[in-house]
């Protein structure tokens, strides 16, 4: 066998590997670092599990979100149907938190109006004011977003492929449901011991009993810490993969090694790594100089550990934009 | 005139509302932070906590050791 022949040969059963791994899940993150192409990819992985004949949404969670400009037509915080390719269906939205955090602070403030007195509804709502400006709070009505996006899946949706920010972002978007989950629980602890100081005391003399407001304040707690252990267990049971794209340059390659370590450490499945922008080898002297020195990075830093589907995309002359593209570069990643 | 029971258990009573004021009082600020300043991560979340607090916030504040509202905008006092 010639040696380009057994190269594609070990490609296209990568390609494979690839969309099997994807198959078996209902939600795929794709990330990486800025410019890497995981708009381009996401679409690309979304449209090729549709013309599986999949029901897909692909759901941008890039707060400079590009899904629109890629597909060449105006999406938003509501799905609109992209393709339907071989009775598949593709869907996409562009999240937008700020209705999720509008929302929520006009059921605080409902809260606010019903417990506290008139006189200090007005304080109230201007402290309201300032923690929905607290730069986490964007984050977490992103996180909230996506957990209702998720939702959907096994519903209205076979999988949801999120095309995410940059790897920081998005890791630290990733880590919110374990972190929560712990803030969650010491402010229960911190209302057991409250209450059993109280039930104590009671017990001396018989005294008032543990308040309303108090018990629905536990109740809040309990329905929080529920729901981030469940959006943790969303991500890391298996049903979530993250497909990793990178481009075969040094310094990116140092940066996805970190990825890959920070995924393993969040318990979050890495389901493929992209290779994005290869360098043709047969063409010009320049191109080929190039595709020596990203073969060279990637003897060096390997992308991912054997068993890992590991996929190339060329560097391509036309502009990917429009439908026709991503179905090509769905086909490429994964025929 | 106390009653011998409550002579009894009047220490005990004493030192068990304090550690408890001293939780509600961690609870307090940890809900209030980023309001008093403190970066606080979760504030999307601690914000529907707020209601249940606000009627307990000066004493809150004065037990503290914060003898004015540290608060701009809560004019407790
Ligand atoms: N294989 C490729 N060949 C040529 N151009 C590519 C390739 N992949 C992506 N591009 C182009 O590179 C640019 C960046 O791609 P893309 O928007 O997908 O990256 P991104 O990682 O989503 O960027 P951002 O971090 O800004 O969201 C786009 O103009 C895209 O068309
Ligand atoms: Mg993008």
């Amino acid at each position: 066998m010639a040696p380009s022949h057994g190269d594609s040969a070990l490609a296209s059963g990568s390609r494979r590997m690839l969309l099997t791994s994807l198959e078996t899940r209902s939600t795929v993150y794709v990330g990486g670092k800025g410019g890497v192409g995981k708009t381009t990819v996401s679409s690309g992985i979304a449209h090729a599990l549709a013309a599986r004949g999949r029901r897909v949404l692909v759901a941008s969670t890039d707060p400079a979100h590009s899904l629109g400009h890629l597909w060449r037509v105006s999406v938003g915080d509501s799905p609109v149907l992209l393709a339907q390719p071989q009775g598949g269906e593709l869907h996409g939205v562009e999240l937008d938190p700020q209705a999720t955090l509008e929302r929520h602070l006009a059921a605080v403030r409902a809260t606010m109006d019903r417990m506290l007195p008139e006189r200090m509804h007005k304080a109230a709502r201007e402290h309201l004011d300032l923690a929905a400006q607290a730069p986490g709070s964007h984050e977490s009505a992103m996180l909230e977003r996506i957990a209702s996006v998720t939702e959907l899946t096994g519903t209205e949706f076979d999988t949801v492929v999120f095309d995410t920010a940059p790897t920081g972002h998005t890791l630290r978007l990733l880590s919110l449901p374990e972190r929560l989950t712990g803030w969650t629980e010491r402010l229960l602890a911190n209302r057991d011991k409250s209450e059993r100081y109280q039930a104590a005391m009671s017990s001396l003399v018989t005294g008032r009993h543990r308040d309303e407001p108090e018990s629905e304040l536990r109740q809040m707690l309990h329905r929080r810490r529920q729901r981030f252990a469940a959006m943790h267990t969303d991500i890391t049971d298996g049903s979530a993969g993250f497909v990793a794209v990178t481009v075969a340059e040094r310094l990116p390659l140092a940066e996805h090694a970190e990825l890959v370590a920070e995924l393993d450490v969040l318990g979050i499945d890495l389901a493929g790594v992209v290779v994005n922008r290869r360098a043709p080898s047969e063409s010009g002297a320049l191109l080929k100089a190039r595709s020596a020195l990203e073969e060279a990075a990637l003897a060096d830093q390997p992308p991912a550990a054997p068993g890992t589907p590991l996929v190339s995309l060329p560097l391509m002359a036309e502009d990917l934009t429009g439908a026709e593209q991503i179905a090509r570069i769905g086909s490429m990643l994964t025929g | 005139m106390k009653t011998l029971e409550e002579a009894y258990a009047g220490p005990y009573r004493q030192s068990l509302a304090r550690d408890r004021r001293d939780e509600d009082d961690l609870f307090t600020l940890v809900v209030l932070g980023e309001a008093l300043g403190v970066p606080d991560p979760a504030a999307y979340y601690t914000m529907e906590l707020m209601p249940y607090l606000y009627q307990d916030f000066h004493a809150w504040h004065r037990r503290m050791g914060i003898p004015r509202s540290p608060l701009d905008h809560v004019a407790c006092c």
